[in-house]
């Protein structure tokens, strides 16, 4: 029991208006439970202190009365004698103040941490300036507390209100506003609170108005924002408002606006740029966000950079136009939009192109970037023009010669339709004692007459001394089409005829096969007829280079004849045509070719005077014959001798390239060819030393060097060195003068092994060149995969859960499948029309009928074993979607514009810093697998397999077929990680033993992979990368003989190229999509299976 | 006044269906010496092949051709079977999966009288010398296999269990069968002792410029345009590898020949007859699109 505080008090209160009194009479027994008598009478004490301060302040006594109670309940005496103290000092500045302190507090307490106590009546009262506007706003601050406390962490709240009284400076009005404002506003906000304050309170002192518009946008605006990104937004906002920009509130609707229009990850690229312009001009900032949903609506965001720099740029040399530019208020900037917004980049159609070349062609062509040729430096080196190695054909990375992207698309498709018409009409399959169509043969008599030797080893195998005399610096052609060009004195000469004359062929060609594009054709040839250069200006040799280049683009009329010489004009004119012929085949272009050699190099490479030019039509000039043609030769060799030796002329340069063409190299190609088939006979061909690849590059006709002679060896040795790598010859020998002896298997050597360890095993290898098995080649080492943890297993579940019911259903949909009408049975649900009435029939006839006269559902015993043989190779490490671009700021380019790409890349990856490998897809699909698997009783297994060289084939259990599932496996699961090599034959063997034992009427084998095959001594360029295939494909035979059904699923895209090599009849499924991968895995099996 | 016609059709039964008029088939291989052959030496012929590279017609073709009059003349009333003439009825089974041997022997039913027993197709064929064309043969129930093996080894017998008999084989009876090797289901794969009783003959789509002249034939387009046809045809193809599941099969060329006869625009045509057909990805049928567009103006 407790004292009652002594009358003293209450003979105090009794002197104040009649309400203290009763306020604490009515406070008093419920203050008891919590205080003991000694404490009741500070509390009591308290109130009197309060209720004296001034006049006024018994109101404030009243209100510490009210709360006590249910202050006392929260707070410890002490803590809430230092609330109490709190408030009597506030009621001495201002009995109001006080009120609405205590007022608010029964809802704060709890909140509030009691040392902050004093530190928030405090800021009420630093709102406080004596004035009576003043304490009105100080009271409205008390309150707002709670909601501001509650929500916002007290620090936040300490900034407001210094917005606050900042603003309270300007106006009253606008601060009580705000405050009402922030109120609302504020606990809504994440993260971005912290800077939308300090961004604010920047705006306080210059442009104080716009606060309260900012606080009212807010809400709107920022959630507009990736969360990530808000914080930038409004660091942005200010430090524009610092260097002095008006209008922030302008900026945040306009700014989110225009950032709302991309992609999350878009949006910091877009404020890293913004950022860089601030650093130029601050007030182009805002244009640059206002024009910004107008510009994207015209080009991509890679364009952006593009028009950005410009604009940079120009921000630089002259502010004003500058700012137009990016208010898109100006001439330039309206243009390079509309350029841009045509233009079309190689990327954004390389899939539809690649398909259209591989239709066209036959072949798995690739389609590349030109700067990936050139940057290979085997003998390409012109960026901007396409071209074709023979697999891949190299486009150039945008196109913006027309006005729409429609055109600039026929461009690319008249290009492509080009270079792969290299591949379709054979260009470079030339051969050198292939008859042509059209052409009567000379190119082997004039080899004959020329007295070169036949270079047998372009056709047969060389015996080893030809060899060592070869490389001693006999002249030789390794390639048919060098064979050909050897006939040549001025080989570059006769290289460019064949060159304008094979695209004249294939373009004639093109025209004949795919009418639907000769427009878009037609008018790329025009287009390129543009710029070349004037043929009466040439002097002779090129001039009718130029004239033939001129008929090959399709111009046949007003062309410029030397009247000298106009018989030779019009011959060239007549061989040309033969080649507008569906038939003429390359052997044709080469007899071509030898034809206008013949003619041109007799002639003197003179400029010829201006007068000796006339317009002559060439559109039809008659027939070719062989016969005009010899005379004509034979005329000009006796003009020749008759005017004795005049000099040599002018030395013969090369016409200008035609851009569209591009650039066609077939010698490059057939000794790329010729090296690959080469290494693929394994030693019995004659094989290429670099020193020969160097002469005979030093001989190409195709070969440009800019380097000064002294380098160019060095960058002969370079090419050579490239090119062979290109084709997969692995560098040079350590042992001199062996060159590239046979290409042997690098585990060659050595020879059976033996399996000594338990649970290793030795298997075969199948070897295609000998057509026969390697005798116990692999050494297959099987191991239970380490337990990790199970959570990989249940969050995979868990990450997938609506998949997942998916594909329950759907493995639960083939239930009703499986129960099948069962008929003719003794017993059943019903009567089996069919069988009842045979048996009547049957009855009738005298015939002892059939009782199985009954049906009945049943469950088709399902019998199905699967082993599940897994890809757990190094590259299955490979991040999905993503560049392999580290976040090393150490190689952060200096370009600006390689920069900002680099920085958007890197914030991409930042932003989706959880990104996942083709392991973890795969390993996640093996847990939704499972749980499929599970639900329909089939029994399985599931290994992984990885390993280096044929004595480490490494074999992981993840759940042996026998063992059942369970925690275990989940553990393991988690354990799956990508290791080192695939060598898939050995592992598929082993993986079929454990099958074999099993007795089910079905029984599958089903591979995940990513990739080829690939091992050392395995799987190199070239040969052994069918010798992997073909392994492969063996061991998968050996299971189909097993009566074991094997499917490969690869997530390879480039699957197509070698899976129907590898599986032959046998199923597969290339995975486009691999992030389809959790969800195809189970379908597939599902389909198969039932 | 126009006079309502009513539906036309004709009924046959099914031993009675013969090829009357010589089908169109062009030649691609030496299939017809092969069939020839192997009819005349009761060897049962499996055809290999995608679909719509022209098995059917085949063997339509060859049930017309061998069944024609060798000594007689053929006359306008073709009805009427002459003296030494020998007719090869052809009948026809698309198999699925609920067909059951029974279907396929014949069961007893009943009628007013009382009980009849009826010959279910693969009798009346065994019994009639007809050539017997099981389509798609994996599809059928597994207990077919039961008639299909003393059918095609040299016993050449049908049991009817029902009846506690066994049925020779006429002289001219053959067994035919197609199959269409894209897998399909792991399960559904020709068991080798069955495959094993058959000479495979592999149909293609036949090489361009025969295929020209079939589409030209069958649809009825220019010969210009039959050859773009088949032009595009083997350019799709090309494409089988890398991501569509079938080329365009002569069937589905045929029929962007006929829509061009009506007038449709032949890019239109292929669009809809061809590349719909085979693909929903879009970036395939883009690139499909763009060889069609290529090939035709
Ligand atoms: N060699 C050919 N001679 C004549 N017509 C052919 C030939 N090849 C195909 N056709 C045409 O192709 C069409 C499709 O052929 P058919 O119906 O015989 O195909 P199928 O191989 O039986 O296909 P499916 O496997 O889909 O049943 C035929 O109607 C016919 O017009
Ligand atoms: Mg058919």
């Amino acid at each position: 029991m407790s004292t009652v505080p002594t009358p003293d008090i209450e003979k105090e209160l009794a002197k104040l208006p009649p309400a203290v009194l009763e306020s604490y009479k009515a406070a008093l027994p419920l203050m008891e439970s919590s205080f003991n008598a000694e404490e009741l009478l500070l509390w009591a004490k308290e109130g009197v202190a309060i209720a004296t301060q001034t006049v006024r302040s018994w109101e404030s006594a009243v209100e510490y009365h009210k709360v006590g109670p249910q202050v006392s309940k929260a707070l410890a005496f002490p803590s809430f004698m230092q609330w109490a103290r709190c408030g009597t000092y506030l009621s001495q500045d201002s009995p109001t103040l006080a009120v609405a302190f205590f007022h608010s507090s029964p809802s704060i307490v709890g909140n509030l941490r009691p040392q902050y106590i004093p530190r928030w009546a405090g800021l009420g009262r630093s709102l406080y300036k004596g004035t009576w506007k003043s304490s009105t706003l100080a009271a409205k601050f008390f309150e707002v507390s709670p909601d501001l406390i509650r929500s916002l962490p007290f620090w936040d709240v300490e900034v407001f209100v210094s917005l606050i009284e900042a603003l309270s400076y300007k106006s009253y009005d606008v601060a009580v506003e705000c405050l009402a404002l922030g109120k609302d506003v504020l606990p809504a906000m994440g993260r971005e609170r912290e800077a939308f304050l300090s961004m604010t309170r920047s705006l306080a002192e210059g442009s104080w108005r716009e606060v309260k518009t900012c606080l009212e946008l807010a809400p709107r605006t920022l959630q507009q924002l990736e969360d990530a990104q808000t914080g930038r937004f409004l660091k942005l906002g200010e430090r524009l408002a610092k260097m002095g920009l008006r209008d922030t509130a302008r900026f945040l609707a306009d700014g989110t606006q225009a950032l709302a229009q991309v992609t999350p990850s878009a949006q910091g690229h877009i404020l890293d740029l913004s950022e860089l312009l601030i650093s130029v001009a601050p007030e182009a900032v805002p244009a640059f966000l206002k024009s910004l949903e107008n510009v994207l609506g015209r080009i991509t965001l890679n364009q952006l950079d593009t028009w950005f720099q410009q604009g940079a740029q120009l921000l630089k040399e002259n502010r004003e136009s500058g700012i137009a530019f990016f208010k898109v208020e100006s001439n330039t900037s309206e243009a390079l939009l509309e350029t841009l917004s045509s233009s079309l980049e190689l990327e954004r159609v390389k899939g539809v192109i690649r398909l259209y070349c591989r239709a066209l062609s036959g072949s798995p062509i690739e389609v590349m970037n030109t700067k990936e040729l050139v940057r290979k430096n085997i003998g390409w080196v012109d960026e901007d023009t396409a071209s074709t190695d023979g697999t891949k054909v190299f486009l150039p990375p945008v196109v913006d010669h027309y006005l729409s992207k429609d055109e600039n698309f026929a461009w690319f498709k008249v290009v492509s339709t080009h270079q792969v018409g290299h591949l379709e009409f054979g260009s470079f399959q030339f051969q050198f004692e292939k008859p042509a169509a059209l052409f009567e043969n000379r190119r082997i008599a004039l080899e004959q007459q020329r007295g070169i030797a036949v270079p047998e080893q372009a056709v047969e195998p060389m015996a080893a001394e030809h060899a060592e005399a070869a490389s001693e610096g006999q002249t030789q052609s390794f390639t048919d089409i060098g064979r050909f060009l050897h006939l040549f004195d001025n080989r570059k000469l006769a290289f460019d005829l064949f060159t304008v004359l094979e695209d004249c062929r294939l373009d004639y060609r093109v025209r004949v096969e795919y009418p639907g594009i000769r427009t878009a054709a037609e008018k790329v040839q025009i287009e390129a007829r543009k710029g070349r250069p004037n043929i009466e200006e040439l002097p002779l040799q090129e001039a009718l280079v130029e004239l033939l280049l001129h008929m090959s683009l399709e111009q046949f009329t007003d062309l410029p004849v030397p009247v000298e010489h106009r018989e030779v004009a019009e011959m060239l004119a007549r061989i040309l045509h033969t080649l507008r012929n569906e038939s003429a085949n390359v052997e044709d272009t080469s007899e071509a070719t030898l034809r206008a050699y013949e003619l041109i190099s007799r002639l003197q490479n003179e400029e010829q005077p201006e007068d000796q030019w006339e317009p002559e039509d060439l559109d039809d000039p008659g027939e070719f014959s062989e016969e005009d043609y010899q005379n004509l030769v034979d005329k000009l060799q006796a003009g020749q001798e008759e005017a004795g030796d005049q000099g040599e002329g002018e030395p013969y340069d090369s016409p200008e390239p035609v851009d569209y063409r591009g650039d066609f190299k077939p010698e490059m190609v057939q000794l790329l060819s010729k090296l690959q088939s080469d290494k693929n006979q394994q030693g019995d061909g004659p094989q290429l030393t670099k020193e020969q690849l160097e002469q005979l590059l030093q001989e190409s006709a195709e070969l440009e060097l800019d380097a000064e002679q002294g380098d160019a060896n060095q960058n002969m040795s370079q090419f050579a060195q490239n090119l062979m790598k290109e084709a997969g010859v692995p560098p040079p020998n350590a042992q001199p003068g062996q060159g590239y002896g046979p290409q042997l298997h690098d585990d060659d050597q050595g020879g059976e092994l033996e399996a000594k360890e338990p649970r290793t095993y030795v298997y075969d290898e199948w070897d295609f060149r000998a057509g026969d098995y390697k005798p116990r080649w692999c050494i297959v080492k099987e191991k239970t995969l380490e337990e990790g943890e199970h959570s990989f297993y249940n969050e995979s579940l868990r990450n997938y859960s609506s998949l997942l019911a998916h594909i329950k259903r759907q493995f639960e949909l083939i239930m009703p499948e499986s129960f099948r009408k069962i008929y003719r049975l003794i017993d059943g649900e019903d009567v089996d029309l069919n069988a009842a009435l045979e048996a009547v029939a049957d009855l009738r006839m005298g015939v002892s009928p059939d009782e199985k006269i009954y049906w009945r559902r049943n469950k088709i015993q399902r019998d199905v074993a699967v082993v599940f043989l897994l890809d757990m190779s190094a590259s299955t490490a490979e991040a999905i979607d993503e560049g392999r671009h580290t976040t090393d700021d150490r190689d952060a380019p200096d370009d600006p514009v390689e920069y900002m790409v680099w920085l958007r890349r890197r914030r991409e990856g930042l932003v989706r810093r959880h990104y996942k490998r083709i392991i973890d897809l795969e390993k996640e699909s093996i847990a939704l697998l499972i749980q499929a698997l599970e639900s329909i009783g089939d029994t399985y297994g599931i290994y992984g397999f990885s390993g280096y060289g044929r004595e480490n084939v490494e074999f992981y259990v993840i759940k042996d077929i026998a063992e059942s599932f369970g925690e275990k496996i989940k553990r393991r699961i988690d354990k799956i990680t990508p290791l080192h090599a695939t060598r898939m034959g050995a592992a598929i063997r082993h993986a079929i033993t454990k099958l074999e034992n099993q007795d089910a009427t079905t029984k599958i084998f089903f591979l995940i992979s990513d990739g080829r095959p690939q091992d050392r001594g395995y799987s190199r360029e070239g040969v052994e990368k069918e010798y992997a295939v073909h392994d492969t494909h063996m061991a998968l035979l050996e299971a189909k003989r097993k009566d074991i059904i094997p499917f490969c699923l690869t997530v390879d895209k480039a699957g197509h190229d070698y899976l129907k090599a590898m599986c032959g009849d046998m199923g597969y499924e290339v995975l486009g999509d691999i992030w389809a991968l959790p969800e195809r895995l189970p379908m597939l099996y599902r389909k198969l299976t039932f | 006044m126009v006079e309502a016609v009513g539906p036309e059709f004709k009924e046959y039964a099914i031993e009675e269906f013969l090829v009357r008029r010589e089908p169109y088939y062009r030649p691609v291989g030496d299939e017809v010496e092969l069939f020839t052959a192997a009819y005349h030496q009761h060897i049962p012929v499996l055809l290999k092949g995608p679909t719509g590279c022209g098995k059917t017609r085949f063997v339509e073709y060859m049930a017309w051709k061998l069944g024609r009059p060798v000594t007689t003349i053929r006359r306008n009333d073709q009805q009427e079977l002459r003296e030494g003439e020998v007719r090869v009825p052809l009948v026809t089974i698309a198999c699925h999966e609920d067909l059951t041997a029974s279907d396929l022997v014949g069961r007893y039913l009943l009628d007013a009288e009382g009980t009849r027993w009826i010959d279910g197709p693969m009798t009346r064929a065994v019994k009639t010398g007809a050539i017997l064309y099981l389509d798609e043969v994996v599809e059928a129930r597994k207990d077919t296999t039961v008639l299909i093996h003393p059918l095609t080894d040299h016993r050449r017998i049908l049991p009817v269990e029902k009846r506690g008999t066994i049925i020779e084989a006429d002289d001219r009876f053959l067994l035919c069968i197609s199959y269409n090797p894209h897998y399909q289901s792991a399960l559904k794969d020709l068991k080798q002792s069955t495959r094993q009783r058959f000479i495979s003959v592999e149909f293609n789509y036949p090489p361009r410029e025969i295929e020209a002249e079939i589409i030209a034939k069958e649809s009825g387009c220019s010969p210009a345009q039959a050859d773009a046809l088949s032009k595009f045809g083997e350019k799709v193809r090309n494409l089988r590898e890398h991501g569509l599941q079938e080329g365009a099969s002569t069937r589905l060329l045929i029929y962007a020949g006929r829509l061009m006869t009506q007038g449709i625009p032949a890019r239109r045509a292929c669009q809809v007859a061809i590349v719909w057909t085979l693909t929903d990805e879009p970036e395939l049928q883009r690139s499909v699109e763009e060889v069609a567009s290529s090939i035709f103006e």
